[in-house]
């Protein structure tokens, strides 16, 4: 090969790894985390310009740049800097971008932050020399090394591959621990992670921080092999590009990632150059943008999750077939059959660690002038089964939600064995054994049922940041112990042939029962269930309600806000009636059936 | 103290374009949940029409305004029955639908810049003579902007306040769950959505068009995230809010670009970050919270 066609090899090799480096951190916030970083080519400009600074020697008042810094320090220290300058941005930004909920809110935060720190690099002039960029940063080992420019340029190669290997080793060693399982499942429905204890703003801001860092480190990488960096080189629309590769490859797969890095970076828009000229540069550029618009419609409307879809763990492997044919005999031997009336023979299910109790005090909460909840009291008997119900609007939901801390009361106290929760966040209170389902189901959607029901069980190593990088031996024997309790779980509930399939392909009441599992995961010592009964067919209903006289004579304190009245009937020990926000009668629903009061709340709703 | 009042004035008229897109983005929000990126280039399309039929077909210039307006509403519906909505239909997650607007917007960007090449436009209207007014110095065009704006938020507020349309376009933005748990948001309330917003946007793009004197392809594109600020500032979904958020914004921006142009963006981005510092989901945040929860 000639000399110049190897130069345009290497440097093509050079781009692949840079930018498959860029895509791995990336795909660790948005295919794994779900945060949408719309800043990300921030992170990558915020890494060159600090390894150029720090490679470069100070700037003389003489020279043609003005820059900070210029602490001239040897390889590999500008690279390590520009990864702690990445992390250290993407905390700041991070502390206020990732406080909406929503993520197309934070996607728009992070957009205007990319574009106002664009603008102020390109107006202070004594930052990185504005708008005309930092230039003839020096190689590494440029000095030292006498390879000839091709040889170096091979060599470059090498140092290129050595840390794309290490990114693929780091990001690979997060994504296959259980903090990657909490982050997916946040991804998949963030306020149902939040409702088992996981704390999304906090996990969102550590992967958050982690690819920062990476994003920086290709960045510092590119700086070293092009010398120069300027504003033209970070316009916000690049961001998108990655985007596109990541969604094309395949979210949430590290392959994925590298494969878009390949298509979309390498190929498409490396093609032009190949093709005969169209017209003018300008045109051939819009129609490359259009055309990246149309691949993100084609590909989110025709394979969602890209070429290579994000890898299903099939976790029941795991488990010894021994340990799975002892679960499934246990529950078969035992379990009467739910159609006959016959009386419960199985020991109590205890999930629970001890029956909690729970008092709320004059709880209220409007919205826009309606007091949805207004001055509701009342206590839960533990170890019982309560039931609140009442008619469209009376409020039940949104007290379950107030007692959760999924939203904040406006007053009132919510005592859980004593310690006021009241306006707690929703992990917190989950972290206390107060567990919630969802009226809505609410299952992690992208995870296997398996993985929906070890998400939500406490105390895994490997399930935070630190833990994830001690490595997967590390929490294997806990994973071991939850998978056998998990797997037991499914074999009472008889879903043992679905614990490998995505909870999102299952069936509407399969759901719901998922949803139930990963509740009792949890161990909860206060189980909220709103509306469990809600889209679930009749043969299915008495299967929970069975579930639920378990847990309850296991010591299980339950509040169960529920339309069919049947099942409130059959399983509740004492009902609540709300209406218009607040207490309307208490008593079982015999007495109530007999209550003037309740019976015109409900013609009256 | 005059250049203050001077810069007030500017910031009148340019919180009188940001509130009529703010208003036109959140109702859009409010009704369909989809926060949508696109809604720039829904903007410079209206421009451009609007210099079609000014310069090219030498229309009278008000009614260029109103061809401008209703190629915004025409582009606006056809995008949200053809994209938008099938998406949403499909269950299409909230990440991936604001990558579905990114992309609209990429196509729209790009078909507009093959056409219009690089170059800017402008409508060529003749200069006009200065009107002081209490220390501010407007132009007749200037007038003409705050007026368009102030006229078409008073029928918006009629619309929303007596018309039973405009009722349920507002009670879906208040709250979405209960209006959706009543059978509100009817196809014909949504496409009526699309339609006001994208006429609200095509206003907003060739009053900012006229006001700037010259633009170009990425004209509304760029001009989108303050639109989105004054919505956030006020609350996503809430169109008073919106108009509040257009105020604060348009005017401290311009205030600041009097001391330095080039922090007139910054200013009102700043604003933007230390509301969702103190206020996360804007400062009339509770119903917006509400319906976040909804829809995760």
């Amino acid at each position: 090969m000639s000399p110049a066609i190897q130069s345009y090899a290497a440097t093509l090799l050079v781009y692949l790894g840079v930018n498959a480096i860029a895509c791995w951190g990336l795909n660790l916030q948005f295919g794994i985390g779900g945060v949408m970083n719309f800043a990300f080519i921030l992170y990558q400009a915020m890494g060159a310009y600090i390894t150029a600074v720090l490679t470069l020697p100070a700037a003389t008042t003489q020279a043609d740049q003005r820059y900070i810094l210029g602490l001239h320090l040897p390889w590999p220290l500008p690279l390590a800097g520009a990864a702690v300058s990445g992390a250290a941005l993407a905390l700041a930004v991070g502390s206020f971008a990732l406080r909406p909920r929503r993520r197309d809110f934070q996607a728009t935060v992070m957009l205007v932050v990319s574009i106002i720190a664009a603008t102020l690099v390109t107006t202070e002039q004594g930052w990185f020399n504005g708008n005309q960029g930092l230039f003839g940063i020096p190689q590494p080992f440029a000095g030292t090394l006498s390879l000839g420019i091709t040889g170096y340029d091979w060599f470059f190669v090498a140092v290129t591959l050595g840390l794309a290997l290490l990114t693929l080793a780091f990001t690979g060693l997060l994504t296959s621990a259980p903090w990657a399982r909490r982050l997916r499942a946040m991804r998949e429905n963030a306020e149902a992670a939040e409702s088992l204890g996981v704390h999304v703003r906090a996990e969102s801001l550590k992967v958050y921080v982690t690819g920062g860092a990476i994003a920086a480190v290709s960045g510092g990488l590119l700086v070293e092999f092009i010398g120069a960096w300027s504003p033209a080189a970070w316009g916000t629309g690049e961001t998108f590009i990655f985007f596109v590769a990541i969604i094309i490859g395949g979210l949430g797969n590290n392959f994925g990632a590298f494969f878009g890095a390949f298509l979309v970076l390498g190929v498409f828009l490396e093609l032009p150059t190949y093709l005969p000229q169209l017209s003018d540069a300008n045109v051939e550029e819009s129609l490359q943008s259009a055309a990246i618009g149309v691949l993100i419609l084609a590909f989110l409307w025709w394979r969602p999750q890209g070429i290579f879809p994000e890898r299903k763990r099939n976790l029941s492997r795991a488990i010894p077939a021994g340990a799975r044919a002892v679960a499934v005999a246990e529950a078969a031997g035992t379990v009467p059959d739910s159609r006959n009336e016959q009386p419960r023979q199985r020991e109590p299910d205890s999930h629970a660690a001890a029956a909690g109790t729970l008092s709320v005090r004059d709880l209220s909460r409007g919205f826009g002038g309606v007091q949805a909840v207004d001055g509701l009291s009342f206590d839960l008997a533990p170890g019982q089964v309560t039931g609140l119900i009442g008619p469209n609007g009376a409020g039940k939901s949104t007290a379950l939600k107030l007692i959760a801390g999924a939203i904040a009361p406006s007053s009132g106290k919510v005592l859980v064995d004593g310690v006021n929760v009241a306006g707690w966040p929703a992990h917190k209170v989950a972290r206390l054994g107060v567990i919630r389902t969802f009226q809505h189901t609410s299952e992690f959607g992208r995870l296997t049922v398996l993985e929906n029901l070890l998400t939500a069980a406490p105390g895994q190593p490997g399930d935070s940041f630190g833990g994830a990088l001690l490595g997967r031996r590390h929490a294997r024997a806990r994973q071991q112990e939850l998978l056998a309790r998990a797997w037991a779980l499914l074999a009472d509930f008889q879903l043992t042939a679905a614990a490998d399939s995505y909870a999102g392909q299952l069936s509407g009441g399969q759901r719901r029962l998922v949803e139930i599992m990963r509740a009792l995961m949890a161990q909860p010592r206060i189980l909220l269930l709103d509306e469990p009964m809600a889209g679930v067919n009749p043969a299915l209903r008495l299967v929970i309600e069975e579930h639920l006289q378990r847990l309850r004579d296991g010591g299980l304190t339950m509040l169960m806000v529920e339309h069919e009245l049947g099942s409130v009937e059959r399983v509740c020990d004492s009902v609540i009636v709300m209406a218009q926000g607040r207490v309307l009668a208490t008593g079982t629903m015999a007495e109530l059936r007999r209550n003037e009061e309740v019976l015109s709340a409900y013609l009256a709703g | 103290m005059s250049q203050v009042v001077l810069s007030l004035g500017f910031g009148l008229v340019t919180a009188s374009i940001l509130a009529l897109g703010a208003v036109g983005f959140t109702l859009q929000f409010g009704v369909t949940n989809l926060f949508n990126l696109a809604f720039g280039e829904n903007m410079t399309v209206a421009a451009f029409v609007a210099y079609l039929a000014r310069v090219s077909l030498h229309w009278n210039m008000w009614l260029a305004v109103a061809a401008g307006a209703l190629s915004g509403a025409v582009l606006s519906l056809l995008i949200g029955r053809l994209i938008y909505q099938p998406f949403l239909r499909r269950g299409t997650s909230q990440f991936a639908m604001v990558m579905v607007t990114v992309a609209v917007s990429f196509i729209l960007k790009n078909v507009l810049q093959i056409f219009s090449g690089a170059t800017f436009y402008s409508y060529q209207l003749p200069p006009e003579s200065p009107i002081r007014f209490l220390g501010m110095v407007f132009d007749a065009r200037q007038l003409t902007i705050i007026a368009l704006a102030v006229v078409s938020l008073l029928g918006l507020h009629l619309l929303f306040r007596y018309t039973r349309i405009g009722k349920a376009m507002r009670a879906t933005s208040d709250n979405g769950e209960l209006a959706r748990s009543v059978g509100i948001p009817t196809d014909r309330i949504i496409s009526a959505t699309w339609l006001l917003s994208g006429l609200l946007a095509g206003l907003a793009g060739v009053a900012l068009a006229i006001d700037l004197g010259s633009f170009a392809s990425t004209t509304g594109g760029s001009y989108l995230l303050l639109i989105v600020a004054a919505a956030v500032f006020g609350s996503v979904g809430e169109p008073y809010g919106a108009v509040l958020g257009a105020l604060v914004i348009g005017i401290a921006s311009e205030v600041a670009a009097n001391y330095n142009p080039q922090l007139k963006d910054v200013v009102a981005f700043a604003i933007l970050v230390l509301v969702l510092l103190v206020r996360p989901e804007g400062l009339r945040g509770g119903r917006v919270q509400l319906r976040g929860e909804v829809t995760v």
